[in-house]
Parts: structure tokens; sequence; C-alpha cells
């Protein structure tokens, strides 16, 4: 759907490439079939010349005039992932919006063929590949675990833009099209038959053959809006219609604070089709879309899905081989541990965990199975695949069943003696060619390393929690790692399901660094005496999921205070004490007797001996808080690529957008750097003029070149 | 030909039915006995080629144990396994045909065991009424369906338990030992003082770590689950002899106290061929040196076949029951296991010293899962024998139908 260039202009670019799209004409049965198969890309993403070549092939269709006609991909495991947006970044409203009415057009008149037209969902049918086969009277879909379907578009900051806002609604009633569009959630074979999204599901060998007698077969049938009374009535009666649009409204504002536009434009265009027709719908569709695709937000969010896909190569870049990973061990089944080890079984290794006693290990492995079943109920996985993965996972008080590891990941106490002893014990056990890896948020890797037999294979893997929610793991590789270990690692991260960054081994290597000095700045905020919630609440506006001086409650202050300790020093920063101080009253943070919050009343009020503590009296600021905030991180990740810590700003994007809930409708701080450009200097030399150099803005900052050219 | 030697293995704890594990079914136990075997021998899945598990009471849900044991932990779906019946013999069954397959050079590393849920046993349907569910399922008619079902009566719709009774001779197991209790005259005080060294000997064998060394956690809901369930530390005679005989409630002389509980748990050993064990640069428990079947008349002495198969395995073995150093016995009975200590004596094989028998006691104390009983003996007796450096090891259990099966052990190394 998103082009390059007006629509006019693309369509003379088919002649660069192959034909995306193929008219296969009638067989002895009278099935024609559409073919997908775009050269130039394995997911046969949407650009101009698809759409193009999917027009002809259309027009085809309908001069041919078969008995049935089968919508196919060429792909295999494939059948049609959105839109190409490799090309959304450089296009104009204008453009876009025509874009998307080419699309609808070619949509309608797939729609309008006069004969049965089956959709063969043979792989991920995503955004317009749902709406393609949306555009379908039937669709039949392979019983696959690869093979999804869903509408992410207002996860990237767009919208369905191909009639999917319309379609979606009538083909399964408006509350389970709301739910999919607003939330972009991807359904699995048997959610998608359940939801109406197909009609039937069949395994991947008779998918061909089954489409086929259904293009010959089935007869058209009417739209009916839903499977039950109620929620025809939700979408075809105005006053249902209205309740189950202001409760979707409700929960969206709740959700987004009104930070993202793209599910509200969705829900406009949703509610127009239904109260006024499709047409005026499309028409919504269409000029929500040429907006909200070329607003900063959506091409700062797909610029970040762009980089967090081609991560999954690149972060390889200057990095070994990878060892195959088929035995993984886990010590230390904590919280953290346990989430390591069913991402672990998830990937489909055979896991060993251990911990100190039988207790625990049961602890840790009813957790795993918990993490699972939650998964499967929320149908990541089938209720089957769900015990299978449990069954991987066994454990013990020592390291029996080790000795096959081809990876250990240690998640034990942030304590240097306590991880070298677990590595020593390790050594004993485990072949030369196991990989170590260790997880922490903050020690130096080369000094958990240290005193090891074979140092260069103990790599750090900074997991974030809780881990079957956070996408992102920090791999640090210290001086004179094997590549090949840092790549075994990057590799576990991949496999399971994580996008990782390789940062280089210092004091809280990047992630916990440029966090620990924002909150560093948080408490300095409160020491001069601005109100807790004043400070939390402007950052939440801001974008951040969650304000610093909460966040430091519920990492647990302690832990925080170990962390940015070293951090601090290394920088040459002095804290205020305020945390020292609350943490002397027996306030440790959020389920540790408060911290800067009290949590045992319901409402949890600010904790007033934290001003009692500083002597000073909350006030309100006419102070740009988040941006004294915010602007600290970008300074500090900068920094990071200065000091060769980051490799790249791409992984400094990854990492505080994935790892630290930097807003992602900026794209990060290093996009956020590249958007206000020379303001930004500007903005840090005027803090540090106001509040200390500590502010100046690093060199990368400085040199006022673009981070992304 | 290939000598198999026993890499390690692992056990669950065996607890009464009906307590810690009743929530676990047979494939949950034979899975972490599986697993834990695996850990516990260091061997990679990766490497196993064959799974092979006893089991009694056959779960309606799926006929074979020991495939869905390799499915449910992600081994390779490439390893073939089955699952063997032989009564209480079962894993023993297990055993020796993983052995067999090692020494004739179809496989190189294989698992195997035995697995028991007495809880959960799978309860059956009449003939009667399961005959007119299955006419009433495929009649097309909904009188026909009716007709079908007409010919059912009250009584035939109690469900039927696993059978408890020989076929062959319609009593009871405990009915069987009464019989060999009066035939070789065991008095009760006997079979009493038996038990109650059943039971000391396995608390000792817990309290000096030897039988922690074979038994793996298993991890119930958030809590583990870690050692035996059945074992009486504060026994005493005294206490024995308040019992009253269960099957033979005049004159009997078999009790609750010196027989068998009713036990879940499941057990594992790996066997592998002895150039296979040096290549993994791994030390046997034991190797396998010979084994017997052997059968009798069930009308006679039900659990007296060991008595046979122990001098046609030496016999096998080439040794003599003087030169076995460790015995370890199945106690179904404290009846049958005296009444087989002296049928040996009366046939001339010889007498096996008390000392040297069911040193980590038996199953009268640890308990007896059917399914799972051979692989609990033959580890228990490999796991020792290591312990003592002991030449010859001998492994002997009885079964029901008149089977029985004694397997040598020797030094691996």
């Amino acid at each position: 759907m998103i082009i390059e260039k007006p629509p006019e202009s693309v369509l003379t670019t088919t002649a660069t490439r192959g034909p995306s799209v193929t008219f296969v004409p009638p067989d002895a049965d009278g099935v024609a079939r559409i073919v997908i198969d775009r050269p130039d890309d394995p997911v046969n993403a949407v650009d101009g010349a698809l759409i193009l070549d999917l027009a002809r092939a259309v027009a085809a269709a309908r001069a041919a005039h078969p008995k049935g006609l089968v919508v196919m991909s060429g792909k295999t495991d494939q059948f049609m992932a959105g839109a190409d947006f490799r090309q959304i970044t450089t296009s104009s409203a204008a453009d876009l919006e025509r874009a998307s009415r080419e699309m609808q057009r070619v949509m309608d008149d797939l729609a309008s063929l006069p004969f049965m037209t089956v959709a063969a969902i043979n792989g991920p049918a995503i955004g317009g590949g749902l709406e393609l086969a949306l555009a379908c009277d039937r669709r039949i879909m392979a019983d696959a675990p690869h093979v999804r379907v869903g509408s992410t578009e207002v996860r990237l900051g767009i919208l369905p833009a191909a009639g999917g806002t319309q379609r979606l609604p009538r083909l399964i009633g408006l509350p389970r099209a709301l739910d999919l569009i607003l939330s972009g959630r991807l359904l699995g074979a048997r959610r998608a038959l359940r939801t109406g999204v197909v009609d039937e599901i069949v395994h991947p060998a008779a998918l061909l053959r089954a489409a086929s007698e259904d293009a010959l077969k089935a007869r058209k049938a009417a739209l009916a809006g839903g499977a039950t009374a109620a929620e025809r009535a939700a979408t075809w009666l105005g006053p249902a219609r209205a309740f189950a649009l202001s409760q979707a409204r409700k929960r969206v504002l709740a959700e987004t604070k009104g930070l993202y536009p793209a599910p509200l434009r969705a829900l406009d265009a949703v509610a127009v089709g239904l109260a006024k027709g499709m047409p005026a719908g499309l028409e919504a569709e269409a000029r929500a879309f040429g907006e909200l695709a070329s607003s900063a937000t959506a091409r700062n969010v797909v610029a970040l899905t762009l980089l967090g896909l081609r991560q999954k190569k690149a972060v390889f870049d200057g990095l070994g081989t990878p060892r195959p990973l088929r035995n993984a061990g886990v010590v230390g089944l904590g919280f953290m541990g346990s989430g390591i080890a069913q991402a672990a079984a998830a990937a489909g290794m055979l896991v060993r965990g251990r911990d100190r006693d039988a207790a625990a290990v049961a602890k840790g492995l009813a957790t795993v199975r918990k993490l699972t079943t939650d998964a499967a109920k929320k149908g990541v996985f089938e209720r089957r695949e769900a015990a299978r993965i449990a069954g991987r996972v066994s454990g013990g008080s020592d390291l029996t069943g080790f000795r096959h590891a081809d990876i250990v990941v240690e998640a034990v106490f942030e304590d240097l003696a306590l991880k070298r002893g677990v590595i020593a014990e390790l050594e004993e056990v485990l072949r030369p060619d196991a990989v170590i890896a260790s997880n922490t948020s903050a020690l130096p890797i080369g000094e958990i390393a240290r005193g090891a037999r074979h140092p260069e294979r103990v790599v750090g893997m900074h997991f974030f929690s809780p881990v079957h929610k956070m996408p992102l793991i920090e791999v640090i590789r210290p001086e004179g790692a094997d590549g090949d270990a840092v790549a075994t690692v990057v590799a576990a991260a991949n496999a399971f399901g994580k996008t990782p960054i390789v940062v280089a081994d210092g004091p809280g290597f990047y992630t916990t660094r440029v966090l620990s000095l924002m909150i560093a700045e948080a408490f300095v905020m409160v020491t001069e005496g601005v109100a807790i919630d004043a400070i939390d609440h402007a950052m939440t506006a801001f974008g951040w999921p969650v304000g610093p001086l909460r966040l430091a409650d519920e990492v647990g202050l302690e832990v925080g205070a170990h962390a940015s300790a070293t951090v601090l020093a290394a920088r040459g920063i002095t804290a205020p004490p305020v945390v020292e101080r609350l943490i002397a009253e027996g306030f440790k943070g959020k389920g540790r007797g408060g911290g800067f919050y009290l949590y045992a009343d319901a409402k949890r009020p600010v904790n007033p001996r934290v001003y009692q503590l500083l002597g000073v009296t909350p006030r309100s600021t006419g102070e740009d808080i988040a941006e004294r905030l915010t602007l600290t991180f970008v300074n500090e990740a900068a920094r990071c690529l200065d000091e060769r810590i980051l490799r790249s700003p791409a992984e400094g994007d990854l990492g505080a957008v994935l790892g630290l809930g930097f807003p992602p409708f900026l794209g990060g701080p290093f996009r956020y750097a590249d958007a206000l450009g020379e303001r930004m200097a500007a903005s840090l030399e005027r803090l540090a003029a106001a509040r200390g150099p500590r502010f100046l803005p690093t060199d990368a900052l400085r040199a006022k070149q673009p981070f992304y050219k | 030909m290939p000598r198999a030697v026993i890499l390690g293995g692992a056990r669950t704890p065996f607890v009464r039915a009906g307590t810690a594990f009743a929530e676990l079914d047979v494939l949950d136990l034979a899975k972490a006995a599986t697993s834990e075997a695996l850990a516990r021998s260091e061997v990679d899945p990766g490497e196993v080629d064959e799974v092979i598990m006893g089991n009694v009471a056959r779960p309606v849900a799926y006929h074979n144990l020991a495939r869905e044991v390799v499915l449910s932990l992600s081994m390779p779906a490439r390893i073939p396994a089955f699952t063997v019946g032989l009564a209480c013999a079962s894993a023993c069954v297990a055993i020796t045909s993983a052995a067999d397959h090692v020494a004739g050079g179809t496989a190189d590393v294989v698992v195997a065991g035995g697995s028991e849920s007495l809880t959960n046993i799978p309860l059956t349907l009449t003939p009667k009424l399961a005959r007119a569910l299955v006419a009433a399922s495929m009649a097309k008619t909904l009188p026909a369906k009716a007709t079908s079902l007409a010919h059912v009566r009250p009584a035939d719709i109690a469900p039927v338990a696993p059978g408890i009774r020989e076929t062959s001779t319609g009593l009871t197991m405990g009915e069987s030992a009464e019989r060999m209790a009066a035939i070789n005259a065991v008095p009760r005080v006997e079979q009493d003082r038996w038990a109650l060294r059943s039971h000391q000997l396995a608390a000792k064998g817990w309290e000096d770590g030897r039988l922690a060394r074979e038994v793996g956690p298993v991890y119930v809901n958030s809590h583990a689950v870690t050692t035996d369930g059945h074992i009486r530390k504060d026994s005493t005679l005294e206490k024995l002899a308040t019992l009253s005989p269960v099957f033979d409630r005049e004159h009997g002389t078999v009790t609750a106290g010196n027989s068998s509980p009713l036990t879940d748990g499941a057990g594992a050993v790996v066997l592998a061929s002895e150039e296979r064990a040096r290549a993994m640069g791994r030390e046997p428990l034991a190797a396998i040196r010979a084994y017997a079947y052997t059968a009798v008349d069930p009308a006679d002495q039900l659990l007296i076949a060991p008595a046979y198969a122990i001098p046609i395995a030496l016999k096998r073995a080439g040794i003599t029951l003087d030169d076995v150093d460790v015995f370890e016995m199945h106690e179904a009975f404290a009846a049958q296991v005296l009444s087989t200590l002296k049928v040996l004596e009366q046939n001339g094989v010889g007498r096996i010293p008390e000392e040297k028998l069911n040193v980590m006691g038996g199953s009268i104390a640890l308990g007896h899962p059917f399914g799972a009983t051979g692989a609990r003996v033959v580890l228990t007796l490999a796991q020792e024998m290591k312990r003592r450096g002991a030449r010859y090891g001998l492994a002997s259990v009885c079964a029901a139908g008149g089977n029985g099966v004694a397997i040598v052990l020797e030094r691996a190394a």
C-alpha cells in the first residue's frame, strides 16, 4: 500500500523486475488462479508494482470468467505480509492516500468478481495480506504454527488501508474486528477459525485441493457481521454500535494516553463505514492512512520496526559463527531464571535448571509451567505444544545433567563472588566449547570472567524483567571474548524471540548506564524540591511507560542503587543521598516497605517522608521536566556511541525503546536527536548553563551530523 | 558380542497410592524418571537409540507409554519406543530387552524402565455394558440405539477394576502368599521380622545417602517430593504383631505390615554398549552378565518362580550363588521372600546370606509400583555394586501368572 512515488510513475516500474502477480487460466475443472510471487521479496510485501500487477491479474480473471478463482501465494509457507514499509519514509501524505485508494480499488474489483473466489492462506497473512484474503468470498487457512493472520497496522502507527477497516467488521462483527484492528494481534489457525476470520482450516498439504474444491462448490454469501445476535447488533444497529465504539475508544485512550492517533483513526474509519456505507468508510480509511503514514510517529515506528527486522541478521556483523543450540542450562531458577528457562524451552531447547535446593527448583519449574500455560491461554502456542514446552525443562539442586549443555545462562543474584563461584563450578562439568552467559544488569563481564579457566567463553546476556514480556536482550562482549561464543549468545537471544543488541563491556553497559543517569537526575530534581508525582507524570505524559521514581521503586531501591553505583562512580557523578536515606529508614521499594510512593494504600500516594528527609516542600515547577530527563538520557546514549560501548545508533535506538521504554513514536534517542537537530545540542547547553556541566552535549551531539544518513 | 552396561539411572520417590503423586498419571511419572535418568547418566537425549518402558495398569488414553515419554520430553522424534508387560517384572523385561538390543548391535544407547500409578488405574466397563455401548454408537436410529441398551442391567453399570485375582486360579496375590507361607512353613513372626528389617534397612539407606543417589525429586505443582513415602522408621515387631491378617482372617499370617503397599512411582536406567560408554568417557555402574525368565504353575506357589530362574541365570553367567556379592530380591510379601530363600536352599542352589540381601530394604518398605519395581531393583543393585566394588550382583523379581526373572550383573571394569 505504501509506495515511493505517485502511482502513475510507479506503474512503469514493473518492467525493472518480473511480474509479482500471475494470472493462471482455468484448469480442466474450470478453476483459475491468481498467484502472488514478488520476485525480489521473500514475504510478498505490497508495493506499487505489486498493486498494479494484481489489478491486471484481477482484470484477466474477470475476462476469463472461470468457474472459480483461487488466490494464492507462490512462496513456500508465506502468503503476504503487509505493506513494503521500506518505502514509507519518503512518500507524501497525498501519495500515500492515493496508494491506499489504488489498493482499495483493486480489492473492490476482486470482491466484485461474479464467480467464487477463495484465498488459500499458506503462510502469514498480515496487514495487506489479510485484506487481500478478506476481499475473497472465502478463506481457507493452512493449520500450521507459522501460519498467522492479523492486522498489525496500528502497531506501526498506521491503519488497514485496503478496505480492512470495512470488510473485517462486516465479516466477523464489530466487537471482534475492533479487537483485532486495535490490538494488532495475530491469530493462529484455530483462533482464526473460531473468530470467523477464516472459514476453514486444513492441513497445509491439502490446502490447494480444498481451495480448488471450494472455488467450484461453495456459494457466495452475504456478510453476516458477527456470529451471535449480540455481535450482529453491535455491527448493524446504531445504538448498540455506538456503545461498542465508545467502549473501545475509552480503552484505547486509557492505553495510549492519547499519544498514538492510529487506533482512534482506525476506529473512526470503522464507525464511518458502518454508519454511512462502505464508500464513505473507504474514503475515511484512505485519508487517515495518508495522514498517519506520513506522520513522524509512523515513520519513527516503522523505521524502528525495520531496524528490528534487520537486526536479526545485522547483529552478527563482526561476530563469529554461532554454534548449534540444543541443550541449555540455567543456573538460578528465580523469577528471572525461570523466565529464561521457559524462553529456551519455547525455542525448542532441552533445558536443565539448577537452584539451591529441591524446594527452590520446584518453585522455578512451577513458574515455567505457569508462564507456559498463561501463554497458551493467550494463543501464543497450542495447549499440547505448551505441555511439550514445559516437559523440556527439568532441574535439580546440583549441576547433574549440565554436561551436554551448549549454553548455560547463569541468573543468580547480582554478586561478583557468587557469579564467579558459579562459573568455576560450571567449568568443572561443561564441554570446552559450551558458552557461559552471565545475566547481569551492571556487573562488568570481564570482572565476572576473571579467574575462569576459559574467560573467553564468558559472555554477558542482560535480560529484562519480566523475561516473557520484554523484547530486548543486551549481549555484552567483553574484551578478548571468543567471537563464536558471542555469536552463540546472540543466536540464543534470537531463538528466544528477542531482539539482541551487542555492546561493549563497561559499567552499566549501555542500558543500565543511560537509565541510571536519567534516574539519578530525577533524584536531583526531587532533592531540588520538585514534586515526585509531578516528575513521574511529566514523563508518562511525554510517552515513557512509567516515571523514573516509580520505576526506581519497582526495581527495588537497593538493587537500583547497587546497579547505578558503579555507573555513577565511573562517570564521576555523585548521586544525591536520597536513596540511601530511604533505605536506611526501611523504604526499599515496592513490596519492600514502599519507596518514593507508599503501596499499602490502594491509591499509592507519594511517600511524604521523602520530602521530610530532604527538608524540602514539594512544589510544581515551570521547568520542562521531561526535556531535562529525556535529554539526560539521549546525551548519555550518544556518549555510549562516542565511547564505542554501542556499535551503532540503530542498536542504541532498539535498546532504548525495547529495553527501557523510550517513547517508540520518537524512534529512539538517536532518531530523536536527528529530529531535533541543532536544537538538541542547544537545549543541552542551556541546561548545562543552568544546572551544571553534566548536561554538556557529548561529541556526537556537538558534531551536528545526523546519526542516520 | 558387545556387552551392555548400565550408565546410570534414577527413580522417582515411591509413595503410597493416593498420596503425593495422586495428581500425576503414569506418563508424568515415567517422564520424571526418564528425564532424571538421562541427566544423572549425563547422556544427551540426542544419543538415545531406543526407549523401552514397563507398565502394568495400562492407561486408556494412550497405548504406548514409552513413545509418549519420548514425545513429551521432546527427545528426538526418530527414537522408536515400545511398552512391555510382564506384571511386576515388566521393567526387567524392558532392561533385558535393552541389553539384548545392545548385545545384538541393533541399538547403542537405550533407556529402559517402568512406571506405575496405582492411584490412577484405568477402570473399565463390564463387557456387557461395553458391548451395548459400542452397538448403540453404531446403531443408526434412536430406537435401534435404545434397543441396544435395553438388556443392560443395573449390575452391569458398575466399573471393573483391573484384575487382582489370578485368572486361572481365582486367588488373589495375598491368598497365594498365604499358601506359600503354609507350604513352606513360614511363621507370622518371621514374616514380621523380615518386614521390620526391610523398614530399618530402608531408613538406614536414606540416612546414609545411598538411596538418595538413585532418587530424583518430582516436582508437583510448586513443591518437591524428594523421599519415599512408605518407610516406617518407628516400626517394631510388637506393632507389626497387632495387625490382623488380611487375606485369611482366621488362620492367616499375611498382613498389611508384611506385604508391599500399593504404590505410585517410576524408574529408569540408561544402558549402552561397553564401547560406547568408553567413547563417552563414562564409568558405568555395572554390566548385564546374564538373565533368565521362567515360570511355574500358578496353582502351586504363584510367586516362587525366581527360585527357579536364579539357578538358570547363574548357570548362564557361569557362576554359583556363592560368587554373588549383593542380592536384590523384590519383596511382594515377606512370605514370598522367605519361601524363595527356603526353596533355593532345598533345591541345592545355595543359601543367600541375609546380610547380602536387600541391603537397603525392599519393596515392603520402599513400595511397589508394579511396572517400575524391576527398574528400582536393578538400579539399586547396580549402584550398591559400584559402591562396594562388588564383582557380581543378582536381582530377582516374581510376577503374577507364576512368572519370575533373575538378572546377573557384573562389575563393568
